[in-house]
């Protein structure tokens, strides 16, 4: 049985707990930043003005997810939150590479060719595995994470239920909608593997408790987004996109950080 | 199974919640959705994303017999010779009460509602 | 019961057009409310529908230019109050949607012919939702003052005679209390802030100063050849005018223009202590006619993007159009 960190002072004085931890709450904050940007890039051009509402709601509470983890990063003594969040550089940021692939071709302001059907898969793979690793959080030896992991899960029921009930709904309806949907888990399969990477610390983190083994992670994945999808989609997809945990990215990334600073970098020191 | 008319996406819902326990269920407002499930996840963020909502319902409009407008001219209205249904119309009852006995009260509203605290002593 | 029903139907039967018109003058004259399914003069019907349509679609328009700077925001704090923020104005959007769309049932239309009358022009939007953004300084003006402007056109039609849209204007003007005070802070937080940052919040001002002057419509009919004012006040949906509304925003907010420090670009702005009454230079009305017929600078970019959402995620409500849940 692993010992319980109390606080950020305490897990400080064990620098390879601190250095696995802090790669993990990386992962947490980084995926829910570009996630909830991507997911704001969407706003007013959802397929009907109540799922626009809906939708975005779930954007902000994952954007207020993003931020508690960035401050989990902050009491760790990793810089302040706003910078953590703004001011990385590509090759820092350890959010997975599927996450931030564009929402489509074109600018969110100019010609933005949106596929609700990448939104629909994307966000139903990336809710389903937030689940598992907030339920594997909530029992970690860092009680800092363990208590935020307890009260994110209980908004981020709805996402899943949200985006489970468009994937249902999407897959059992026309032939039309049934192969966009099966085009993009196809996809999926390819390039969705990162995200259930624990990345280079993967070991230390299973071995302080912090989380759990990544194949024992990645197996309750499995079993749950099987109970959504058709049984083709029974093997864990691979990495066609590279390792977002290790710090590759692609230029979508690139993309995302040049529009997310564009006010930021103005004047990083001033005020907004 | 084939697309049908997109005009029947746009389905009319009316939204009601519970904001406690203690509340009676209050109507929100109306949605368009495809479907009562869509509907139901569609509610709460469109309209209680600021208040609490304990229960949600969702009623597919086209369920509901409202009275029309005409209905309403004619079947709200109502004689004021009621008494005998509430305790408007009992109020002699007190000097009665006083002559048979000086201690004993009529049973009123007050007296009713405050034995929902039990037996004391 | 079903025989009184009938017994209704009898007494409407004697009641004549002019009769129930007395009636429905009567009742919103002793402040009741109109209901959808409540009898009401076609001129009465037909103003609610043009007013209401254009508000709702105003409101989905609106949160366009917002948008464009909510991926940009600078802070974890700013992302999540502009997120909250354009959500709203789609949210108030789906509230007069959905009273636009009750009343326009007698013609048989939905929601999908909203969305197609706005694309066509034949449904317009508030003339600010036209205008360029150039910076983060443009969102916090919009926050600030075109919600401020909307915030006093609103308010001033809380008691109208048609509840659905009373009901709806209690909700948002309740939300608008927030918009007022998120405005204020992005505003605050520039002016306060770098000579960089006071330099982008003048720029945005005096770049927002003619839409926010022609917000409130032209002061007379004579200026575009049409207005709607005398017919939203006779049925009681609007308490003032025009330009008393106009006259309502620069009481309100000119003084805190100014405890800004910023330079109001209309020199001739003055208040007449006598009258109580502000002198301001007109603005160009004939540009406003041109922008809200569609042709402001980026009305046809932000068409586009209604668009473009609209025929990209066709098959999406095409799947889920069948008669009931495929769950």
């Amino acid at each position: 049985m692993n010992k319980s960190m109390e606080t950020a002072e305490v897990a400080k004085q064990n620098r390879a707990y601190a250095e696995a931890l802090a790669e993990l709450l990386y992962q947490f904050a980084d995926d829910d930043f570009i996630i909830s940007f991507r997911g704001s890039e969407w706003l007013g051009l959802a397929p009907f003005i109540e799922e626009d509402v809906a939708f975005s709601s779930i954007t902000q509470n994952t954007m207020g997810h993003a931020t508690m983890f960035f401050q989990l990063l902050e009491e760790l003594g990793e810089g302040d939150a706003d910078a953590l969040a703004h001011a990385r550089k590509v090759d820092e940021r350890r959010s997975s590479v599927y996450l931030e692939k564009m929402n489509g071709d074109g600018h969110y302001i100019e010609e933005p060719d949106y596929d609700w059907a990448l939104a629909v898969v994307r966000n139903f793979l990336y809710e389903t595995m937030k689940r598992v690793k907030l339920q594997a959080a909530m029992k970690s030896t860092y009680q800092p994470l363990a208590n935020m992991a307890t009260k994110i899960i209980m908004e981020q029921t709805y996402h899943l239920a949200h985006w489970k009930l468009w994937m249902e709904q999407l897959l059992g309806a026309t032939d039309e909608a049934k192969e966009k949907l099966l085009s993009r888990l196809d996809e999926a399969w390819e390039e969705f593997g990162d995200a259930l990477s624990l990345g280079p610390k993967a070991s230390d983190i299973a071995k302080f408790g912090i989380l759990i083994e990544e194949e024992t992670f990645k197996q309750y994945w499995l079993e749950e987004v099987k109970k959504t999808l058709p049984a083709k989609y029974a093997t864990i997809p691979k990495k066609s996109l590279g390792n977002g945990r290790e710090g590759m990215h692609g230029e979508d990334l690139q993309q995302a950080i040049n529009i997310f600073t564009e006010v930021y970098q103005i004047d990083e020191q001033a005020v907004w | 199974m084939s697309g049908a008319n997109e005009k029947n996406f746009y389905k009319e819902y009316e939204v009601f919640s519970k904001k406690s326990n203690k509340l009676p269920l209050q109507h929100q407002f109306s949605l368009l959705a495809p479907n009562k499930e869509m509907a139901l996840m569609m509610a709460q963020e469109n309209f209680m994303r600021r208040e609490d909502a304990i229960d949600i319902w969702v009623v597919a409009r086209e369920d509901i017999r409202a009275l029309t407008g005409e209905e309403k001219q004619v079947l709200t209205k109502r004689l004021d010779n009621k008494d005998y249904r509430n305790t408007k119309g009992y109020g002699y009852l007190r000097k009665l009460w006083r002559e048979k006995e000086e201690k004993l009260k009529m049973l009123d509203e007050k007296e009713i509602m405050s034995w929902s605290e039990g037996r004391k002593g | 019961m079903y025989h009184y029903i009938e017994g209704a139907d009898s007494i409407q039967n004697v009641s004549t057009d002019e009769e129930k018109y007395e009636h429905f003058m009567q009742r919103i004259n002793n402040g009741e409310k109109v209901e959808a399914n409540d009898w009401m003069p076609d001129d009465y019907r037909t103003a609610l529908i043009r007013l209401i349509s254009m508000h709702g679609v105003s409101e989905i328009m609106g949160a366009l230019p917002e948008k464009e700077w909510t991926p940009k925001a600078p802070s974890l704090k700013r992302k999540l109050a502009i997120m909250a923020k354009v959500q709203d104005e789609m949210g108030h959007g789906q509230l007069l949607l959905r009273v636009a769309e009750d009343l326009q049932k007698p013609f048989g239309t939905t929601r999908k012919e909203v969305m197609e009358d706005l694309l066509t022009g034949k449904i317009k939007f508030h003339n600010v939702f036209h205008m360029k953004t150039k910076s983060w300084a443009d969102a916090a003006i919009i926050a600030w003052l075109v919600d401020g402007a909307a915030i006093i056109t609103q308010t001033n039609m809380l008691n109208a005679s048609y509840g659905p849209y009373q009901r709806a204007l209690q909700r948002i003007c309740a939300e608008e209390v927030f918009h007022a005070q998120h405005g204020e802070a992005l505003v605050m937080a520039l002016a306060n802030g770098t000579k960089k940052q006071r330099e982008m919040l003048q720029e945005a001002f005096s770049r927002w100063w003619d839409s926010l002057i022609m917000f409130f419509g032209p002061p007379s009919p004579k200026v575009t050849g049409s207005s709607r004012q005398d017919i939203m006040i006779k049925y009681k949906i609007r308490i003032n005018t025009n330009e008393e509304l106009r006259q309502a925003f620069f009481d309100k907010y000119i003084p805190r223009v100014k405890a800004l420090g910023l330079e109001i670009p209309d020199k001739t702005l003055t208040f007449n202590e006598d009258t109580k009454e502000w002198t301001y230079a007109q603005p160009n009305w004939d540009d406003f006619k041109q922008i809200i017929n569609n042709h402001g600078p980026r009305s046809k970019a932000r068409l586009r993007l209604r668009e473009i959402a609209h025929e990209n995620s066709r098959w999406v409500r095409r799947a889920l159009a069948e008669e009931e849940a495929v769950v």
